[in-house]
């Protein structure tokens, strides 16, 4: 398998070619003309280089272009993009939703709202997550609580106990 | 009995600002004085939100269960609010 260069800073001398549809973006916002390799922009944005080709999968970060030799090649628009979904990551978004976020991001027709939405629908999940965590966590502590003699043979165990009654509430 | 029916929003949802009025109206139809209908802002309302279980929004719970957990058209919050089965869960136990 080739293998593409792992670091180094913006190569020169590189023809572009098969831009891909962030480009006129990032040409708007005055891109620089030396574009960052793949180990480049990992450096910059704190993922590796696989992480960089799944979100290329994942349709979240694509290369600005190709060089002749078919090593990718990216922008600056393309560091924001990665810091964008890794911050994302971080407040609990599923990739798909930090798809949608990108994409609603690009939309003239969007608002706030539209984000705004999504994020609380995003805490919703979560809450109803914790929610039954919580559950889980106090069953538990019954199931701990009823446990008084540690020296029971485990047929006696009333943890063990405990489960096979709820299984069979079930 | 009365009959409350809980349109769960984002803050400043205009979709379901467009459609609460025909939708109230519906409701205000078909379950008549009885009606209690309830316009909630989700952020003000999150617990509550959960306890119900919403994950999408906008959403509709009638009698404190979660019955749409997207906006429904006229007709299917009409079909609803004539189901007994949805107004008092334990019809036909």
């Amino acid at each position: 398998m080739r293998r593409e260069p792992a670091a180094d800073g913006p190569r020169k001398g590189l023809v572009l070619r098969a831009a891909a549809p962030e480009s006129s973006r990032a040409r708007a916002s005055g891109a620089r003309a030396s574009p960052y390799t793949i180990g480049k922009l990992a450096t910059l944005t704190k993922v590796t280089a696989d992480t960089l080709r799944y979100y290329e999968r994942e349709k979240l970060v694509r290369p600005l272009a190709k060089s002749p030799s078919g090593y990718r090649l990216y922008d600056e628009d393309a560091v924001h993009r990665v810091q964008f979904v890794r911050h994302a990551q971080e407040c609990g978004f599923t990739l798909a939703e930090i798809r949608g976020l990108l994409t609603l991001r690009g939309r003239d027709s969007a608002c706030c709202n539209d984000v705004k939405r999504i994020a609380i629908e995003r805490k919703l999940e979560l809450e109803a997550r914790i929610r039954n965590m919580k559950s889980m966590s106090a069953a538990l502590d019954r199931l701990i609580g009823a446990c008084d003699r540690e020296q029971l043979p485990v047929d006696a165990c009333p943890i063990l106990l405990g489960l096979d009654r709820m299984a069979a509430r079930k | 009995m009365s009959v409350t029916v809980d349109l769960i929003h984002a803050p400043a949802c205009e979709r379901c600002a467009d459609s609460r009025e025909v939708l109230r109206r519906v409701a205000q139809t078909v379950i008549g004085s009885a009606l209690e209908w309830r316009d909630l802002n989700v952020i003000e309302h999150l617990d509550y939100a959960v306890s119900l279980g919403v994950l999408t929004l906008p959403a509709v719970a009638i009698n404190g269960r979660l019955v749409f957990s997207s906006l429904p058209t006229p007709d299917q919050l009409q079909r609803a609010l004539e189901d007994p089965a949805i107004l008092d869960p334990s019809h036909g136990r």
